[in-house]
């Protein structure tokens, strides 16, 4: 396994937002993550990337170390990359410099070399440079490379946040939202330039997705949380034909029928 | 030099003096993003170390300078330290009330001269000829400024820079980044405070070689802030241009000092909502964004 989380828990005061989750996830693999909004899908990538730490008793082995209690950029520089469901683009740097940040733990000299401007300063900067153009040119935002990043548009903003992730190159991505109030162009246009990344890179992924159309189409194995627990797991088709998770994802009110067409229809 | 008037010289070395302060406080407010008030009592430690030094020690002024430098630095990662939990308002208060406290005791301080002001320091010697007099003191403080300059130029364009941009734009996306933002929060706040100790020991060794606490107070940060902001926070010739318009600007209003804080002030705040990204900011958006603009056009074309 890349990815194995144990007993994943987290209260914020009263409310348990992510509760006794396992998750195992195998290199080279498409997992999806979905459930209602509010179910704890976010908050599970959080913890996996450091950003919140969990309740005693989890423990979250990635690449074989245990990352349970390691620093977001610790975590991130030793191969799980993410991107947030706002984005968080660094909008008032260049779409380059955004690449370059998240190719920061790759970059190779020290503070003193940089304060004196030394030479190999310089000739690293050249190399990370060309080397972010080319993935640039791979996400298609190679023309706008000296435009500051709030400037893009919608989905070249979300292009941008999946390209500062690969900067990082790592073994492990973790997608929250890639395609979420995107026109369904700009939403092929991103799927296509994720699953063109992983061929190239070969990456593994986690995805978690609204639209199931996506999730359907996209992943060999699917998670449903609600209310903070995996309700089910499984392979798409499995997964639809689930009745807890077309209760979570549909409500009781529908007839059974209906909401199976719905989900079919996905 | 052309300045053939002692003031006018005096005033050209005030000036160099506040690039360095100013290219330093840039570095971790502007590009960094760390709101900090501390960077003049920074500049007071430098100032009275480089004094101690070279008085009480007898050392000269070229073991005062960088000696002084090594106490502010560490004194900057201490200073530091609260950014580590605080932002905004709150790391202002924080490092607001280090910077009083440094200088409530000084004041207090006998050994320090007090109230009074700390007296005869000596000037850089070259050999046995002292740099005592304003046009030579020139020769000290102009290639020190111009190598603060070179030095903030390699540390912002490189990828430190680049770091401290991102932490100041979102730390936790720095983060997620693989930017270790403690370490490069302590990295800003050192360096800023070499620059604070480089300005601080030029200070105390200018004729007539006087310190006085009240060169340290909250007026004197927000005249330093009024540079940084308005010559363009984050941009790297903000430093330079605010400290040369300020430096001038305060003294061709000398004699309306009671006002100054009220019209710095205000000038603050209508620079930050009217141009926030200072003089500097505006040159680089009449050059810069018309090349954008031009791309734009191109592609809409091409669409
Ligand atoms: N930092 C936080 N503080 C308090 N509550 C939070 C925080 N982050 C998330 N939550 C709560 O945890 C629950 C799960 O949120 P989230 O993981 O964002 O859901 P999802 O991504 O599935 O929509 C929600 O009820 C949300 O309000
Ligand atoms: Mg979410």
């Amino acid at each position: 396994m890349l990815l194995e989380v144990k007993n994943l828990t987290k209260r914020f005061g009263g409310l348990t937002a992510v509760s006794n989750i396992d998750l195992a996830v195998k290199p080279g693999a498409v997992h999806g993550i979905i459930g209602p909004n509010g179910s704890g899908k976010s908050t599970l990538f959080n913890l996996i990337s450091g950003v919140y730490k969990p309740e005693p008793g989890a423990s979250i082995v990635f690449d074989g170390d245990d990352i349970t209690d390691w620093e977001p950029h610790e975590i991130a520089r030793h191969g799980v990359a993410r991107t947030f469901q706002l984005l968080r683009i660094f909008s008032g740097m260049s779409v380059l410099e955004n690449l370059l940040i998240g190719h920061h733990g790759l970059i190779r000299y020290n503070t003193a070399s940089a304060v004196i401007g030394s030479r190999n300063v310089w000739a690293e900067e050249r190399r990370v440079r060309e080397e972010m153009m080319e993935l640039l040119a791979f996400i298609g935002l190679a023309d706008y490379a000296d435009m500051p990043a709030g400037e893009l548009s919608g989905g070249q903003r979300r292009l941008l946040a999946l390209g500062r992730a690969m900067a990082m190159r790592p073994k492990l991505l973790l997608l929250d939202e890639p395609a979420a109030s995107l026109s369904p162009v700009n939403v092929e246009i991103v799927l296509d330039t994720v699953l063109a990344l992983k061929k190239r890179f070969g990456l593994t992924l986690i995805i978690i997705e609204h639209i199931l159309k996506v999730v359907m189409e996209t992943c060999e194995t699917v998670s449903v949380l609600e209310h903070g627990e995996k309700i089910a797991e499984g392979s798409p088709a499995a997964i639809k034909e689930d009745h807890r998770v077309i209760e979570a994802y549909l409500g009781k009110e529908m007839e059974d029928s209906e909401v199976r067409a719905l989900l079919r229809s996905a | 030099m052309l300045l053939k008037n002692n003031y006018h010289q005096y005033v050209v070395n005030v000036i160099a003096i506040n690039v360095i302060l100013a290219v330093g406080l840039n570095i971790v407010k502007g590009f960094a993003g760390q709101v900090t008030v501390g960077h003049i009592a920074l500049a007071a430690i430098g100032a009275y170390t480089s004094a101690v030094v070279s008085t009480k020690l007898g050392l000269p002024f070229w073991a005062a300078l960088p000696t002084a430098m090594l106490v502010t630095g560490l004194a900057g990662a201490i200073v530091g330290i609260p950014s580590f939990r605080l932002e905004g308002a709150y790391l202002a208060l924080a490092t607001l009330g280090l910077a009083e406290s440094v200088r409530i005791v000084i004041s207090g301080t006998e050994s320090l001269g007090g109230a009074i002001g700390y007296e005869n320091i000596p000037p850089p010697f070259i050999g046995s000829m002292a740099l005592d007099a304003h046009r030579s003191y020139y020769y000290v403080v102009m290639p020190l400024a111009l190598l603060g300059i070179y030095f903030s130029f390699s540390i912002l364009s490189s990828d430190i820079g680049r770091a401290f941009k991102a932490l100041r734009e979102d730390q936790l996306a720095a983060a997620a980044s693989g930017v270790n933002v403690r370490k490069y929060k302590i990295i800003a706040f050192v360096l800023s405070a070499l620059y604070a100790g480089c300005a601080g020991s030029l200070k105390a060794h200018m004729a007539p070689g006087f310190l006085n606490p009240n060169d340290y107070t909250i007026t004197e940060m927000v005249t330093l802030l009024l540079m940084v902001v308005f010559g363009g926070i984050g941009h790297i010739w903000g430093g330079v241009i605010g400290a040369v318009l300020v430096t001038i600007i305060n003294d061709l209003t000398q004699d309306y000092y009671q006002y100054r804080m009220a019209i710095f002030g205000s000038v603050i705040v209508l620079t930050v909502m009217f141009m926030p990204r200072g003089i500097g900011g505006m040159i680089d958006h009449h050059l810069v964004r018309r090349r954008f603009k031009a791309i734009r056009e191109a592609k809409s074309r091409a669409t």
